[in-house]
């Protein structure tokens, strides 16, 4: 105890040499034989020369093993273990109250010390360094998780981190549903309002699992924020059946209309942008691609598809079984090593959009960029389909390892990946989103005023 | 027809050992059976044709020049059929039938005026080319198919019968002693094994360029390594600390060992960090990349480039960020032709590595394109490095290298149709590299220098892009 004294969340020291792959149990036991000679002052001067060289000592080993290390880390009281998980969980987490959430910790980390041990077997190889700022997903056993997440979210997240949920909307929609899972669920402890107990208390820890197990999306993030809002708008007196039902309807419209009518819109309006005799020209499969293809199809165009494919991902191949099913003539391309003539033939590129960032450019699997432009270059039209519950109003990226995830399964360098790539507004011809009522085409760069114009309908 | 080794495919190894043992068409047909199989590719294209023409003009049954040439020529217009994509066969081809025509007419000129202008000119100086060229510099001397060679051929007959003062230093002709084919023989074996010399010293010579174009600290993303930008990047990492990236399109075989295992132990033992991409697209890692580095399997009189599928979007992504593009690559490989454009000359693969045959509908359902190799325009390319020097778009001078060539082979008339029906424009930097050798020439044909000089500059000048640093 007597190291706690100075407040700082460097406490613990027991727990540290047990847990930490790093030899620290030498400077450990120092403290505890000295303390007593030592004035506060000195003490807490000592603490932190040990804190640095603890948190030194964990760096270097997470140079390489970042996720092993944080792994470890987290799963133990010390100082360094939830500085590193705040350094990892959070870059991606994009939820501006999030930081409240940490209030929880400490019963989180009440249990945790007892299953510590098995996971610092689990050593990862190194992530290369001049990558090891970038997020990747892992699997948190379920064991670990904080007592107070819901089995529903438990289950997305598991699937999440193995990727089993890998596509935005996809992720998006689990999520919500999960959750709609834990509001049914939920019951306003006595002397509380769900208006003040609900977000920080209940729903901030499922969205951290959710976060631990990979990096929230945006279009998680947006949603999130959107229900928060939601739920500090009810009164502090709202019954607690009102309150509930209110939320329950907002998330069933919120999937209603920003995921399955916009994917009806974007395929609708994208769809007409297919003319007789195109040759459209595709990266991997995206499900907003898939149905506007398909629905082209079934406006009774006449057309061809080029698919070039994602080897580490396939998804080209069930693409181009679906498309032939449909009676549309195909051409694949395992690799981007067919860019070119995919390209030449080629009259329109339309790419799936995983997110978009406020400068208008496009987070996408990689691979996307480098079709983007080659079509930009030989004067391909390019259209991007993305709903608008993946703008990010906030976030502005020009380059890929600004905002990325690294392959969970290839995160060494023995074999690295990262997941996606950042494709400029520049060779974008336009994005077809489900909001603007019409055509639904605008520049990348309108992505701002789409945004502003969606919060307040009046603006004209 | 493959060398008889019971039980196992044929090899070029094995081919290249039993090459002594067995007759000299069983040898050639085993060598086209391996390169139409793209059991042969690449590098080794170059020495075992070098190697299989040693053979041909060692065991082959010759009288005199022509018959010679003609051999040489039927041989290696058969390899170059079997391995369309493999140009580098061809450039071998040509600089062994310059080298026995230089040979040929050396002897004659010795028996009948004595050494006089062929081997002034020869040892003319070369601007763009430091000394650093151990053995001759006769590259090319015509044209690519056998078509086209036998047209220049009479060509050069045709300047034999002329009566300018310069044509007696020209082509070989029939009446050449068969007395002096032993020694013609022995002097163009002599020949070939210096070419191959150059092919085998080639790597060795563009490593030498690896620690300028290395920095401390680099981040070198490197395509498909070949031997040349290994033992380049190997040679880099005795000196410089830095990083490589090794990347390809192709997804690595699920046998557990990570690829270029042996190559990364090298660096890794030297400090070289390495990491490997296992990625389609590059351009999500630009941003940290310093510097691209990939071989070429040849290089086109334009600059463009033949490479492995695949290039094309790392130099397309390294150009988006402005990282500079090294492509390294031996002289032998520049071939003076001009490419097909870049879609159709790109070569397509074995599609059954990427659809199963067991996967019924995905082999009814589409085609499947997978592309080997391609074309690389030259706007992509920043530096070349090669085995005599360093140059830059715009300064890859095949066409000089040819053209001097023509000159030490002594075909003036041949030089000239050159000068004037060159595909592509001679920037006056070029003409001024060329005049110092060329113009006496084109003086004593009769033809006015400046007349081919205007001719050309009526012509469009392409864009000459400013390389990151000239010779």
């Amino acid at each position: 105890m007597a190291v706690e004294i100075n407040g700082a969340p460097s406490g613990a020291p027991a727990a540290a040499p047990a847990a930490t792959p790093v030899p620290a149990s030498a400077p450990t036991p120092t403290p505890a034989a000295s303390a007593p000679q030592l004035t506060p002052a000195q003490q807490k001067a000592k603490a932190k020369a040990e804190k640095a060289a603890r948190r030194a000592q964990v760096k270097d080993t997470r140079i390489a093993p970042a996720a092993a290390a944080a792994a470890a880390a987290a799963a133990q009281t010390g100082a360094a273990g939830s500085d590193a998980k705040k350094g990892k969980g959070k870059p991606d987490a994009s939820q501006p109250q999030g930081k409240p959430g940490h209030a929880h910790r400490p019963s989180m980390s009440g249990r945790r010390p007892s299953i510590a041990a098995p996971v610092e077997k689990v050593i990862r190889n190194p992530i290369p360094e001049c990558f090891s700022h970038i997020p990747v997903a892992r699997r948190v056993p379920t064991s670990q998780a904080h007592k107070d997440v819901h089995p529903a979210v438990l289950a997305v997240g598991q699937q999440m981190a193995s990727f089993a949920i890998k596509d935005s909307i996809a992720r998006l929609e689990a999520t919500l549903l999960a959750f709609r899972k834990v509001i049914e669920s939920y019951e306003t402890p006595k002397g509380n309002s769900l208006s003040r107990h609900f977000v920080p208390h209940v729903l901030n820890p499922q969205i951290e699992y959710l976060t631990e197990c990979r990096p929230m999306c945006f279009s998680m993030g947006n949603a999130i924020r959107i229900l928060k809002t939601k739920v500090n708008k009810f009164d502090i007196d709202t019954p607690e059946e009102e309150a509930k039902e209110g939320l329950l309807d907002s998330i069933d419209l919120f999937i209603r209309e920003r995921i399955s009518l916009a994917e009806l819109l974007i395929a609708r309006n994208a769809a007409e942008l297919i003319g007789e005799g195109d040759v459209i020209l595709t990266y991997g499969r995206h499900r907003l691609v898939e149905k506007t293809i398909l629905q082209a199809k079934a406006n009774g165009r006449t057309f061809d598809v080029s698919i070039i494919d994602d080897p580490y991902d396939n998804g080209g191949q069930d693409l181009a079984k679906s498309l032939e099913r449909a009676g549309i003539r195909v051409f694949y391309s395992p690799n981007l090593g067919g860019l070119r003539s995919g390209v030449e033939r080629a009259t329109n590129v339309l790419l799936g959009a995983e997110a978009i960032f406020a400068n208008g450019s496009l987070q996408a699997p990689a691979g996307t960029a480098d079709i983007a432009m080659a079509a930009t270059n030989a004067g391909r039209k390019v259209i991007a389909l993305c709903e608008t519950i993946n703008f990010d109003r906030e976030r502005v990226a020009v380059d890929a390892l600004t905002y990325n995830e690294i392959d969970p399964e290839r995160n060494t360098a023995e074999s690295f990946r990262l997941l996606f790539d950042n494709t400029r507004d520049k060779y974008i011809t336009g994005v077809i989103t489900e909001f603007e009522s019409g055509t639904g085409n605008s520049p990348a760069q309108a992505i701002l005023a789409i945004l502003r114009k969606q919060e307040d309908p009046t603006i004209n | 027809m493959a060398p008889s080794q019971a039980g196992y495919a044929p090899t070029l190894e094995k081919l290249l050992k039993s090459l002594k043992s067995q007759s000299l068409d069983a040898s050639i047909e085993a060598l086209i059976f391996l390169l139409k199989r793209r059991q042969v590719k690449g590098d080794d294209c170059a020495n075992a044709t070098a190697r299989m023409l040693l053979q041909l003009v060692a065991r082959s049954q010759w009288h005199d020049v022509d018959e010679l040439l003609l051999k040489v020529q039927r041989t290696g217009a058969r390899l170059a059929q079997a391995a369309p994509h493999e140009p580098v066969i061809g450039n071998i081809v040509r600089r062994v039938l310059g080298l026995i025509r230089d040979e040929a007419t050396e002897d004659r000129n010795a028996d009948e005026f004595g050494s006089e202008s062929v081997t002034d000119l020869q040892s003319l100086p070369v601007p763009t080319r430091p000394g650093a060229n151990p053995s001759r510099p006769s590259l090319v001397s015509i044209a690519t198919t056998a078509q086209m060679s036998k047209s220049m051929f009479n060509l050069l007959s045709v300047v034999d019968t002329a009566d300018s003062p310069m044509t007696g230093a020209s082509t070989p002709v029939s009446q050449a002693q068969t007395t002096s084919a032993q020694a013609l023989r022995s002097e163009v074996i002599d020949g070939i094994e210096e070419i191959m010399d150059e092919i085998s010293q080639a790597d060795d010579q563009i490593a030498t360029f690896a620690d300028i174009q290395i920095h401390p600290g680099d981040y070198v993303l490197v395509y498909l390594p070949s031997p040349a930008v290994e033992r380049f990047l190997v040679k880099a990492s005795a000196k410089r600390r830095f990083t490589v990236l090794i990347t390809s399109l192709n997804m690595p075989k699920a046998t557990g060992e990570a690829p270029y295992a042996a190559l990364r132990k090298k660096l890794n033992a030297a400090g070289v960090q390495t990491i490997n991409l296992a990625t389609n697209g590059l351009m999500a890692y630009m941003p940290r990349v310093n510097k691209v580095i990939f071989g070429a399997k040849a290089v086109y009189q334009n600059g463009g480039l033949l490479v492995d599928s695949g290039c094309y979007i790392a130099a397309r992504a390294a150009q988006e960020y402005s990282k500079p593009v090294i492509v390294l690559s031996g002289v032998y490989k520049f071939c003076p032709e001009d490419p097909a454009d870049g879609v159709s000359s790109a070569e397509l693969g074995n599609s059954s590595t990427f659809v199963s045959y067991a996967d019924g509908p995905a082999v009814d359902a589409f085609e499947v394109e997978n592309t080997v190799s391609e074309y690389l325009p030259p706007e992509l390319v920043d530096i070349y490095l090669t085995n005599l020097y360093v140059s830059f778009p715009g300064g890859v001078d095949v066409f000089e290298v040819l053209l001097l060539l023509t000159v030490s082979i002594g075909a003036p008339k041949l030089e000239v149709i050159l000068l004037e029906s060159w595909p592509t424009t001679i920037s006056p930097k070029k003409w001024d590299i060329l005049s110092s050798s060329t113009h006496e020439v084109v003086d004593a044909m009769g033809y006015d220098a400046a007349h081919i000089q205007a001719q050309q500059r009526t012509r469009s000048f392409p864009q000459s892009p400013v390389g990151s640093f000239g010779n």
